[in-house]
């Protein structure tokens, strides 16, 4: 069988007036891992949570494990293979770390051992803490070990890394990798580009309650096809129309060159600033970052919300 | 993979077991709620006992001594704060927390939690009840003898389940957890005074209105089953009971696991 760990299909949802989830539809292979991005009330935990059971659906096809989640009589076997990180913190707070992995790992037919999963997220020593006495990102981490102490075969994380410092967010993302390499589906949603630029296998584009764009990292929203970007900062005593190819007028006081052709560009630029004797400063060439993607997809949505605030 | 729906019973109460556990260490390290529902009825009852070790018997007291009465009246209260003060305000704070949440994203059945909880409560109640009684013999209140036991148990459990009861069917019915203690004290307090609690009440007419109420009935059935002929009072357990199934019935229909449910 070669069908998707989670197959959604059509999927709506609102929450009265409020349309929260419009038509979507995506699939997450096994072994994969899909990063769901999007502004603020995009839709992206309402997906999730219809996916992990906890709400209902008003029209479309969910599969996720060959289960419904809406189906109450098969939830607790839904349960049993899924771990499930939530957006917002929750956890016991007069337990110790330990106790409050090794509580969950009792609910679950087929736990992980529970000294290597507080080893995984980092929180080795801090067993006998009181989880009232962590930081924010110490919580988050022992959530993560919540969410994977059943041994799932899928891991759903709601904003995984918010709160993690740079080191814990690298050593979180060496832990996901080790998952997915070890057969765990993984659907993440996450505001960090980077995260789902090293990360995901896979991103969709959530904005305004519809999927607006799908691809890899590397293709979404045709970033690979897209022209070349060289920045340099204008020589002294130029002005941009001396320049021997069409440039963009300075932006933070950086000229901005689009090609298709970036080698042969290149040269004309260098060729032209060594004979006038002067250097290209600061000079770049790059494609559009992730982040310029995903700002141009959802720019609609944020255009949307800007009409909203100023409106009297 | 082993995907069969049947359950068998030792996983069961294997998971029983680890659940009442982990209840009792969250509930014994939680300073507010091991103070309010524990040390204060202790408190109480050292006090009385302090006040009223002297008062013989008469009507006053339904023909027990001050002190026979109030050990009584304070297990009922010891009771109530385990059983109904303790779920509704914790079961509130959980859910506002998003704790109740992450239990339902287990595969932990939500009977076992509920039952897990429950036999947390009696067995906090069991305890305060017995360091009560204990407390009151110190100041000379006689300890139950054997033919007392099975009505005293029978009401403590039937007690204890039915303000259990009370308590989900209550903390189903708040919707903001900041305002559950003030909430549960608000309805308990003039609640445990007119029910003699506190002071024997002496109008039939506020009797009469009482006994229909859950707080007099199991003060009532305590008296009986502790101090006086051990019988079951069948017509006051009845009257909680109906209570208790009330209580049952608006938990299971409103009762929410989601601090934002859809
Ligand atoms: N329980 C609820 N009741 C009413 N409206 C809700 C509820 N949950 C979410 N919404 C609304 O649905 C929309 C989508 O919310 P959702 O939480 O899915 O967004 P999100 O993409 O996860 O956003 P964020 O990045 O801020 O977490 C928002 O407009 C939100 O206000
Ligand atoms: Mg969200």
């Amino acid at each position: 069988m070669t069908s998707g760990a989670v197959v959604v299909a059509d999927l709506h949802k609102s929450y009265g007036a409020v349309d929260a989830v419009r038509d979507v539809s995506f699939t997450v292979e096994q072994g994969e891992i899909l990063a769901l991005l999007g502004p603020n009330g995009a839709g992206k935990s309402t997906t999730l949570e219809i996916l992990e059971g906890f709400r209902t659906r008003d029209a479309g096809r969910v599969d996720v494990l060959g289960i419904d989640p809406g189906d109450r009589a098969t939830g607790r076997e839904l349960r049993e293979r899924i771990g499930l990180v939530l957006q917002d913190i929750a956890v016991e707070p007069y337990l110790t770390v330990r106790e409050t992995v090794a509580r969950n790992a009792g609910y679950y037919r087929s736990p992980r051992d529970v000294d290597e999963v507080i080893g995984l997220v980092d929180l080795a020593g801090l067993e006998r803490r009181k989880v009232r006495t962590l930081s924010g990102g110490q919580k988050r981490r022992l959530d993560l070990a919540l969410g994977m102490i059943g041994n799932p075969r899928l891991l759903f994380l709601d904003e995984p890394t918010t709160g993690f410092d740079p080191g814990a967010r690298r050593s979180a993302w060496q832990l996901v990798r080790n998952l997915r390499d070890a057969g765990t589906t993984i659907l993440l949603t996450t505001h960090y580009l980077e995260e789902a630029q090293v990360l995901a296998d896979r991103v969709a584009v959530m904005s305004g309650g519809t999927i607006v764009s799908e691809g890899t990292p590397s293709t979404l929203g045709g970033r690979d096809s897209a022209l070349a970007r060289i920045r340099f900062a204008l020589p002294e005593g130029c002005t941009a129309a001396e320049l021997p190819v069409a440039a963009a007028v300075p932006d933070e006081g950086l000229v901005t060159v689009q090609t298709r052709e970036p080698t042969a560009t290149l040269r004309q630029l260098t060729g032209w600033a060594l004979r006038r004797g002067s250097v290209l400063d600061r000079l770049t060439v790059d494609r559009p970052s992730l982040e310029d993607v995903y700002l141009r997809l959802t720019e609609r949505d944020v255009a949307e919300r800007t009409m909203d605030g100023s409106a009297r | 993979m082993n995907t069969t729906t049947h359950r068998p019973l030792h996983r069961d109460l294997t998971l029983l077991r680890h659940q009442i556990r982990y209840e009792q260490l969250s509930f014994w390290r939680n300073p507010q709620s091991a103070f309010f529902t524990f040390v204060f009825p202790v408190v109480i009852i050292t006090i009385f006992g302090a006040l009223f070790h002297d008062v013989p018997a008469g009507p006053y007291f339904q023909g027990l001594s001050a002190l026979q009465y109030y050990v009584c009246t304070i297990a009922g209260l010891s009771v109530l704060g385990s059983c109904y003060s303790q779920l509704a305000i914790v079961l509130s704070t959980r859910r506002q927390d998003g704790i109740l949440k992450r239990v339902r994203a287990t595969p932990l059945p939500s009977s076992m939690y509920f039952i897990g909880l429950l036999a947390h409560c009696i067995m906090v109640s069991v305890v305060t009840v017995s360091l009560i009684v204990g407390i009151g013999s110190l100041f000379g209140v006689p300890l139950p003898g054997h033919a007392q036991w099975p009505a005293i148990v029978v009401t403590l459990v039937l007690g204890a389940a039915s303000f259990c009861a009370l308590g989900v069917g209550v903390a189903s019915l708040i919707r903001n957890a900041e305002a559950a203690p003030a909430v549960v004290q608000f309805v308990l307090f003039p609640l445990l005074f007119v029910s003699g609690t506190y002071l024997p009440i002496q109008s039939d007419l506020l009797n009469g209105i009482t006994s229909a109420l859950p707080v007099k009935p199991f003060n009532e059935s305590l008296l009986g089953a502790f101090a006086r002929d051990a019988d079951l009072a069948w017509q006051n357990l009845g009257v909680l009971l109906l209570w208790g199934a009330a209580g049952a019935v608006v938990a299971i229909r409103r009762f929410r696991w989601d601090p934002r449910p859809s």
